[in-house]
């Protein structure tokens, strides 16, 4: 019995290893891939993107993830893609960052706004590696920092909005006040003030980017005090989304990616950010031999920026609210309409 | 007109509190059987990560949400089985084994969904059930009675649980397991049974408060769903000191607050939201603070049992 107790935890362990080594699936988490042969190295550009949550989100990390993905297969000389997941703490994303970097890894991407220090600190040690993190505006020698202007969408989603709730309560399922939910919130409640009516605008947070249950629970409460639209960022939302999914008469509006997906009769429009233009950008710098000191903005001027309606709701929103709409977009890339933040 | 409005914002506080407290109730009712046998178990957020999933993917194919509450369940029975056979058998260092529980049912839960399920999807789930002419008493009937037959359970299940440990003999043997387990030994008692008892029923309460968060309350599954609540319910049950009773006040002290906060960002009360989303965590620090008298965790708690050795 004695020797049994010995053996046993290595036989556990063996098959907790088995099991984590099967976890690795076709995600390629921080294993060192650095046997391949470095003629071939030298011509691949290895990209690796460091990620918050799950590449199957729904949402941010998701949106990141398939522009990566998109380039990857249009690009002749093929690109090499190491991913991590699941690293919402900045201090495992660093370690995972370092290692991507001591890899020989080209263009490092590290989508949070959270991961600003970090980068700032590794990107020193390692001149000539690329870092790109967002949304942030602060850059380095080798750190592009991507910027999407979400406020300009929310702002034309704030109006859509106002214009079409009947209760004129629409409420925001916040996550932290903190990057971009900040400018995407500001922005959202600035274009319900503009729409004029008398709209009330309510906003919750829940104090977490990742609490689906609370965003379930606050897009719940507001429904409760009469909310008939909401929106938010994140990818808690879909709890949100899921919340609202089923209650007829209510929509939600989606920023980050198209997430008509997640609730065909919910989602009236999405704001979508074009990674893919800001990536291809990124990548053509650096053939130029510019590593890095751009603040690159994606918005609705440069067209990285885009406002997609869900073709089978579209019909619901009236004429004359699609012709504001489309106009105000218009102005906000013409540049003669300006969203403040600062008021 | 304002007096309506008021009666629906109670009527909200009170309803969403009590859905809120669900998971937390049930996982730390198991917990703090667990804990009373003498095994304190550090995976509840694995385990319940595992129920949340399985009752999700169970209920996604078969249509079904009570065969989903069920293998939810079963599953948590499972993994409750693994802790003990680890912890008990192996007697290995609980805290470490637990925390490991934990990780596991996290990686476990996400690769799982990623191979069977593709991304995002939703399920039919359970659906409020009005209990009949209860329901109907006014105020009330919406705040108590109006709610999914998880949230009845778990409230029904702390009477049961107080009669179980303080009232049958099977209950005695889990209290003295976990307070001299050599005296329950000599008295022919199995140590190692009790124990695996234990952790098993509380894998399944685990699994069980999983499977809440999916087929209940969100009606879909997501990497990492639980968000921590799984610590929270072992924390309550220090809170509530190893009493059922205990852990019904703590569960519903730490909802209530954290319910009436997301009505006071709602409701647009100029309150900053940093200080808001803090409330439930302070509100139960001070309720510890200002609650006096002597804490008895089970003294052998930790502590794995070998025969002919003194712990």
């Amino acid at each position: 019995m004695k020797n049994i107790r010995k053996v046993l935890p290595l036989i556990l362990a063996l098959i907790l290893s088995l099991i984590l080594v099967g976890c690795g699936g076709d995600t390629k988490p921080a294993a060192p891939k650095a046997e391949a042969p470095k003629a071939a190295a030298t011509q691949k550009l290895k990209i690796a993107l460091v990620l918050p949550s799950t590449i199957d989100d729904m949402a941010w990390a998701q949106s990141m993830y398939e522009a990566v993905k998109k380039i990857q297969s249009q690009s002749k000389d093929g690109i090499e893609l190491a991913i991590s997941e699941r690293m919402g703490k900045p201090v495992d994303a660093g370690a995972a960052i370092r290692q991507y970097a001591t890899q020989g890894f080209d263009i490092i991407i590290a989508h949070g706004a959270q991961y600003q220090s970090v980068v700032s600190e590794i990107a020193k040690e390692f001149p000539k590696v690329t870092f790109a993190y967002g949304t942030g505006f602060q850059t380095g020698p080798n750190i592009f920092a991507y910027d999407p202007q979400a406020q300009e969408g929310a702002y034309v989603m704030g109006i859509l909005a106002a214009k079409m709730s009947k209760s004129k309560i629409v409420g925001i399922v916040g996550p932290v006040e903190a990057g971009d939910a900040i400018k995407y919130n500001k922005g959202f409640q600035m274009g319900v003030a503009a729409a004029g009516g008398d709209v009330k605008t309510r906003i919750a947070y829940t104090g977490s980017f990742n609490e689906i249950v609370k965003a379930g629970e606050i897009a719940k409460t507001h429904m409760d005090a009469g909310a008939d639209f909401l929106t938010g960022s994140s990818q808690q939302a879909v709890g949100a989304i899921k919340a609202v999914a089923g209650k007829p008469g209510i929509y939600w509006l989606s920023t980050d990616m198209d997430q008509s997906k997640v609730a065909p009769d919910a989602v009236l429009a999405s704001q979508v950010y074009n990674w893919e233009k800001v990536l291809t950008k990124i990548i053509d710098l650096r053939k130029a031999n510019t590593l890095g000191g751009q603040h690159l903005t994606l918005s609705f001027a440069d067209g990285m920026l885009e406002l997609k309606y869900n073709p089978k709701l579209e019909a619901k929103i009236p004429a004359d609210v699609k012709a504001v709409i489309e106009k105000t977009k218009k102005d906000i890339a013409a540049g003669t309409l300006k969203i403040d933040l600062k008021k | 007109m304002a007096d309506f409005i008021d009666q629906g914002i109670l009527i909200g506080v009170v309803a969403t509190g009590i859905r809120l407290a669900t998971p937390y109730l049930l996982a730390a009712l198991g917990e703090m059987l667990s804990q009373r046998s003498g095994v304190f178990n550090l995976g509840l957020e694995g385990i319940m990560l595992m129920g949340a999933f399985t009752g999700f993917y169970v209920t996604f194919i078969s249509q079904s949400p009570m065969l989903g509450l069920a293998a939810a369940i079963l599953v948590g029975g499972l993994m409750g089985l693994l802790m003990a056979f680890v912890s008990v058998t192996l007697q290995a260092e609980q805290g470490i084994s637990g925390i490991g529980l934990s990780m596991l049912g996290w990686g476990l839960s996400g690769l799982f969904f990623r191979l069977y399920v593709d991304g995002i999807q939703t399920i039919a789930g359970l659906k409020p059930w009005k209990i009949p002419f209860l329901s109907e008493i006014p105020l009330l009937g919406l705040m108590f009675f109006n709610h999914n037959v998880i949230v009845y359970f778990a409230f029904l299940m702390v009477p049961i649980f107080w009669f179980v440990l303080f009232r049958t003999t099977w209950g005695l043997s889990v209290r003295a397991v976990g307070m001299t387990p050599q005296a329950v030994d000599t008295l022919g008692v199995s140590v190692t049974r009790i124990r695996y008892q234990c952790l098993i029923i509380g894998g399944m309460m685990s699994g069980l408060a999983g499977a809440t968060l999916t087929v209940a309350n969100t009606h879909m599954f997501a990497d990492n769903i639980t968000a921590g609540r799984g610590f929270i319910a072992i924390a309550l049950v220090y809170f509530g000191r190893w009493s059922p009773w205990g852990i019904l006040a703590g569960s519903l002290l730490f909802s209530m607050a954290d319910s009436f906060q997301l009505w006071v960002q709602v409701l647009g009360i100029n309150f900053p939201y940093e200080l808001a989303v803090m409330l439930p965590y302070i509100v139960t620090i001070i309720a510890l603070m200002v609650s006096y008298g002597r804490v008895w965790p089970p003294a052998a708690l930790g502590k794995p049992y070998e025969r002919g050795v003194r712990g």
